[in-house]
């Protein structure tokens, strides 16, 4: 089980003013500025769940992440997974879990994927028995067969994210970080990546904490949900239960001559607001829609959750 | 296998795959290296009109100077920033989310590079004693004496550049201080001038640092300068290096870790 009760975490940097006179006057004073990446975020997450991880660009996702990885000591706060904290990096915790970082390799870029996945086996002590089945089944359900031998920067990169992945996967963690997966892979590599790491849950039920920016990894990966906005979870739930929470809004996209503008309408009020705007506009086109979730979350991301 | 072994293997593999780097900087680093030396120090005994200046004849001046160049990259191993670099670029997170000691890792493959430029140090060695000397047993146990001493050298010279290297977490760019650390390194370990040229009180002063054990004494060993008293000392002064700069830089990290923030670029 992972377990995180009111973990905080800020960082110190430093603000520079731009142009040589910043430069100049940086030499001597700096100006400290403490940012507070976690606001004492407390969860459970059970065995065999997967969770998706949704904010804004520094909304605290990846600190988060990193500080359940065990890169990171937290401010304040406690967290245990599988029994460990991981900031103490007992091996034993390392030997169960991984990161897995859309924008950062983490296997060795001069030599092919299989001298890195040696090693890997080599530090995971993983038998000779498991890692050639383990090699076989990821290889086989990546279709990354023909490039084991390759070095990985000659690699394209979704290529290059599927040995990611096989390296991460190859000790069969019982506890996995996905930050970003799927970043910058065309739709195809997408589709692979998601489809893979949906048998991969099924079969072997690691903890799994996803963070993504695009909502089709989250929409098809996980059925819980938690929103981050600076720092602070605003939402910690069933994915099913976000559309339900707007439920009572209407979506208009409207086309006039001069624009096209899209409105949020409670339902109750939709005939009042729809001859408003028959009567103030000359219309082209009306589309009435329910919000899709990419919607509520943005909006949730945005506004918080509305309280009846 | 056990890990380590496998990265010696790796890391092994990287070196030889850059071929023209190897030939590069063993003969042509070495030769442009020992022309120039030997050039100026013809000049400086003929000048003098002597044959021999603080021990050494042209000869064995010569000697000196090709033992230098390799002598020194044997000593510092992995090119510099091998760690700063991780931390700067994000990559170092790896070392600490595999299960295992990234100061092991490291001085691994530092010493890797030491091992193989050692090589390059025996054959060098070897080449100039059959052509312009003699290669008898004497010289082989010199040899590997000064092979000896020049591993135990670069351990500590690992450790002094983790150390000097892990202060990348508080500032991003220590490059100059790096550059710094070397330049003493070689100038007060006797890379650029004999350290018997030196002052006498100078000399006396630095054998109170590590500089004098990190070059100019496995460039004795490996010339057949060393008594066995003086090797003796120089091992365990060396070790007691070793064991200062390795403490220095785990307490480092001790306190690094709580500001190390895994972002890179």
């Amino acid at each position: 089980m992972l377990e995180v009760k009111n973990l905080t975490k800020s960082f110190t940097t430093f603000r520079k003013e731009p142009g040589l006179k910043g430069s100049l006057k940086a030499l001597l004073r700096r100006e400290k500025v403490i940012k507070n990446a976690l606001k004492s975020v407390s969860f459970k997450i059970e065995q065999g769940e997967i969770v998706g991880l949704i904010g804004a660009n520094g909304a605290g996702k990846t600190t988060l992440v990193k500080i359940l990885a065990g890169i990171v000591h937290p401010t304040s706060g406690e967290a245990t997974v599988l029994g460990f904290k991981p900031w103490e990096r007992d091996n034993e915790y390392r030997k169960q879990m991984s990161l897995i970082m859309g924008q950062k390799a983490q296997v060795w870029w001069d030599l092919p994927a299989l001298d890195s996945f040696l090693l890997l086996k080599e530090i995971y002590q993983i038998e000779d028995s498991l890692y050639k089945k383990n090699i076989e089944f990821l290889a086989d359900t990546l279709m990354i067969k023909d490039q084991l031998k390759t070095q990985v920067r000659k690699l394209s990169l979704g290529e290059r994210m599927k040995i990611e992945l096989m390296a991460a996967l190859l000790h069969r963690p019982r506890v996995i970080f996905l930050d970003e997966p799927t970043i910058g892979l065309d739709i195809s590599a997408q589709k692979a990546v998601r489809e893979f790491m949906r048998n991969y849950q099924s079969e072997f039920k690691p903890i799994t904490i996803l963070t993504s920016h695009y909502m089709e990894d989250i929409k098809e990966l996980c059925p819980r949900i938690m929103i981050i906005k600076e720092g602070q979870f605003v939402y910690d739930g069933a994915l099913s239960e976000v559309q339900k929470m707007m439920g009572d809004e209407k979506r208009l996209t409207v086309t006039t001559k001069e624009k096209t503008f899209k409105l949020s309408v409670p339902r109750s009020e939709l005939g009042v607001k729809m001859s408003e705007l028959f009567t103030a506009n000359e219309i082209l086109d009306l589309n009435i829609h329910d919000p899709s979730i990419e919607d509520i979350i943005e909006s949730i991301m945005n506004y918080g959750i509305k309280t009846p | 296998m056990r890990w380590w072994r496998f990265v010696v293997a790796s890391e092994i593999r990287k070196i030889l795959a850059f071929r023209a780097d190897f030939w590069v900087t063993f003969i042509g680093q070495t030769c442009i290296q020992i022309f120039i030396a030997r050039s100026l120090w013809l000049a400086i005994f003929e000048s003098s009109g002597k044959t021999m200046m603080e021990g050494y004849t042209i000869e064995t001046m010569t000697l000196y100077y090709l033992i230098v160049p390799i002598g020194s990259k044997m000593l510092t191993g992995e090119n510099m920033g091998f760690l700063s670099r991780e931390i700067y670029e994000g990559t170092f997170n790896r070392y600490l989310l595999y299960p295992l000691s990234f100061f092991h890792y490291k001085t691994i493959t530092f010493l890797t590079y030491s091992a193989f430029y050692g090589l390059q140090l025996a054959l060098a060695f070897i080449g100039y004693q059959l052509l312009f000397g003699q290669f008898t047993l004497n010289e082989f146990i010199h040899l590997g004496y000064g092979l000896l001493f020049f591993m135990i050298a670069s351990y500590t010279y690992c450790n002094l550049s983790l150390f000097i290297e892990l202060i990348s977490i508080w500032a991003d760019n220590i490059w100059s201080l790096m550059v710094m650390a070397r330049f003493l390194c070689f100038f007060f370990g006797g890379a650029y001038i004999p350290l018997s040229f030196f002052p006498g009180a100078l000399q006396a002063v630095i054998h109170f640092t590590p500089f004098p054990y990190l070059i100019s004494l496995p460039i004795n060993a490996m010339m057949g300068k060393l008594h066995p008293i003086e090797m003796i000392t120089g091992f365990f002064i060396l070790l007691g290096w070793s064991f200062i700069f390795s403490w220095l830089s785990r307490r480092l990290w001790d306190k690094g870790q709580y500001a190390y923030s895994g972002v890179g670029i």
